[in-house]
């Protein structure tokens, strides 16, 4: 029988995997790591371990609440765009403590504050923080959705790296499912 | 030699805004502008849709208050389809208004603002943030984190998910309040409450008192004020009729529906946001208590409606007036409004709560398409919310015009930054205590921009160019 302490956690702290795709549909490439959480939701059988969540532009609030939570996920995931002069649909993981300093200014088009929260919950929460990124082609000015193809290409291939490293690895520690990191600030 | 300071964040999730300080030749404030970059093509896009996709489409545009959207898209399908919720389907779409702004509400006040009040605007970066929020108050910052994961959860159990929310539906709710859940959600609604109640009495005792020598000054203008009320002249935040108000609290209310007859919308070529103003009170001027100048947000509704009809808002509204009048004017007395509305918000939600109505399994109606226009408003936690849409016999959407609460509050926000500036920076002086300052007047009116201005390390996404008359860069400072 739960707690009401443990009812009022929501699932993307109480879960041992957190994998969170963010980006904005509206603005072509930048819906990457909505259109992954959508392919992975529909190509794959999500492990009861694992929150999957299509944060879209709501990820700030997510990783606010996750950097004060008493709570959270052993590993977090995020998947998102990025403009890092690679080749189109190029996807490539990143160390969110490796990111210079001087680099944050243009990360991406919506990162910074990301940026910094995830190295946060890194370097002070003891969550494994990994960034799965993709580059994108040329980002829309006004509204116009959809992927370009070589971005649209590598939604698969992403996805079965992602299913690998966290579907994988949650069903093989069964055991440890609703176990989370409990850390007092 | 004039010049100007330009103070620009330099990225965020819903835009880029920036803050120009123009200095005369004598090196004092000419003149302030804040430009937002707002999403474009958005109406263009839903062009030819189906109108019933809004709901679930609109939610994307801000990822801050998805469910302001989330709801106005909602009620103007009722009106294209021309049709009425049954009880429990308005009611658990106002629960979760209620909810999503007390998770907004303590987000704002605790760790957004809370940074500028708690520790003050001249702290060092390295401390004036969340981070330096948890340090300054651990006990608190317990409490309120435990509340907005029961406000995240709450939203999970009546609506399935917080991000991105699909619950409302044209003609009401498409998910019933099982009674079990209602029960565990009343526990919730009951912290909630106490936090609510701790927040006001918190800061009326340790946090305003500190800072009403800033209060009284910084970001001061005149303006009228633009709110929802009940046809009684309660506040209300999900629905009722629209009342603008002047700045000497004469007022005209009018359905939501007829919002063009009294709103007009200007358009300056410095700025891709529109500027509102009151169109019955005369034409558009950016100029300290022009007549058409209005603000919504918090202080506009605690200052529009006539009463509140909960008793413990009621008795913080009439302490509130009694020390500011009405309508109350400071900028920054948008934050102790804002800690009124928590607690209504709280109070509203366990008056839900304990409905009957709320577990009715009939909480929505079928619709039909028809050529049509149709207007929904609601209250976001920034402002007034719009979104009009007309439709064609198929109920594909032809045309579509939306304004967001932090539109209505470009001129201000635009008006109290040139206050705050000509206020603080002289002679060509400034530091940059003078500069969070500034922020501060902005932030009161918790635009959308105000968010990702706090970074958790501690260091502002701000960047500040000088330049001189002839446009040549002086300086460079960031953070």
């Amino acid at each position: 029988m739960p707690t009401i302490e443990e009812d009022a956690v929501p699932d993307f702290c109480s879960k041992p995997v957190l994998i969170l795709g963010i980006g904005n549909v509206f603005f072509g490439d930048d819906g990457f790591g909505c259109a992954l959480v959508e392919y992975l939701e529909t190509h794959f059988d999500v492990p009861g371990g694992v929150c999957l969540q299509d944060a879209g532009t709501g990820v700030r609030k997510l990783l606010f609440t996750l950097c004060l939570s008493q709570v959270r996920p052993r590993r977090l995931l995020i998947v998102d765009a990025v403009d890092f002069g690679r080749e189109p649909g190029e996807w490539f993981e990143i160390d969110p403590a490796e990111i210079p300093v001087v680099k944050l200014d243009d990360f991406s088009m919506h990162q910074l504050p990301t940026s910094n929260m995830l190295r946060e919950l890194q370097q002070q929460t003891g969550v494994e923080v990994r960034v799965l990124a993709c580059q994108t082609g040329p980002l829309p000015a006004e509204v116009c959705p959809g992927l370009s193809e070589p971005v649209r290409r590598a939604v698969p291939e992403a996805a079965r790296w992602v299913a690998r490293e966290y579907f994988d690895a949650s069903r093989d520690r069964k055991g440890a499912e609703g176990r989370n990191t409990l850390v007092n600030f | 030699m004039g010049k100007t300071i330009v103070i620009q964040p330099v990225t965020r999730i819903e835009g880029h805004a920036k803050i120009t300080i123009q200095l005369d030749d004598t090196g004092n404030v000419n003149l302030a502008r804040v430009n937002v970059i707002e999403l474009r093509g958005f109406e263009r896009f839903c062009m030819g849709r189906p109108v019933e996709d809004m709901p679930r489409i609109t939610p994307r545009i801000c990822g801050v208050c998805p469910w302001s959207h989330h709801l106005a898209a909602a009620k103007a399908c009722d009106a294209v389809f021309g049709v009425t919720p049954p009880p429990a389907g308005a009611k658990l779409r106002e629960l979760c208004n209620s909810i999503a702004y007390m998770e907004e509400h303590i987000l704002h006040f605790y760790f957004l603002a809370g940074a500028d009040f708690l520790l003050g605007p001249d702290a060092d970066y390295s401390v004036r943030n969340v981070i330096g929020v948890l340090g300054a108050a651990p006990e608190v910052a317990r409490r309120v984190v435990r509340v907005r994961h029961m406000c995240a959860k709450m939203l999970e159990i009546i609506a399935g998910k917080a991000i991105h929310p699909q619950a409302a539906v044209p003609g009401g709710f498409s998910k019933p309040l099982a009674k079990d859940e209602r029960d565990q959600l009343r526990k919730m609604a009951d912290e909630a409450l106490e936090l609510a109640k701790f927040s006001i009495a918190f800061a009326k005792e340790s946090v305003f008192p500190k800072y009403l020598d800033v209060v009284k000054s910084l970001g001061v203008i005149t303006s009228g004020f633009i709110g929802t009320v009940k046809d009684n002249g309660a506040l209300n935040l999900y629905d009722g009729k629209l009342r603008l108000m002047a700045s000497d609290g004469s007022f005209d209310d009018f359905p939501y529906d007829r919002y063009t007859e009294f709103i007009g919308e200007h358009i300056e070529p410095w700025s891709y946001l529109k500027f509102p103003y009151a169109k019955k009170r005369g034409g558009f001027s950016l100029e300290d208590d022009a007549p058409g100048l209005y603000r919504a947000n918090t202080l506009a509704r605690i200052n529009v409606c006539d009463f509140i009809d909960t008793p413990l808002e009621q008795a913080e509204l009439e302490e509130f007036r009694r020390n500011f009048g009405r309508p109350a004017q400071l900028t920054l007395l948008y934050h102790w409004a804002r800690l009124i509305e928590l607690l209504y918000n709280a109070e509203n939600a366990i008056r839900l709560l304990d409905d009957p109505d709320i577990t009715s399994l009939e909480t929505r109606v079928k619709v039909t398409p028809r050529a049509a226009r149709g207007v929904g408003c609601t209250e976001a936690p920034r402002g007034t919310l719009i979104h009009d849409y007309e439709t064609d016999a198929d109920g594909m959407l032809t045309n579509m015009n939306l304004i967001v609460g932090t539109t209505h509050n470009n001129a201000p926000i635009n008006l109290s930054v040139t206050q705050a500036a000509k206020s603080l920076i002289h002679d060509g002086k400034y530091d940059q205590g003078v500069l969070n300052t500034v922020e501060m007047a902005i932030r009161a009116y918790d635009p959308c921009l105000s968010c990702a201005t706090h970074r958790l390390d501690g260091k502002m996404s701000v960047k500040l160019d000088i330049f001189d008359a002839q446009g040549s860069l002086l300086d460079s400072l960031a953070n």
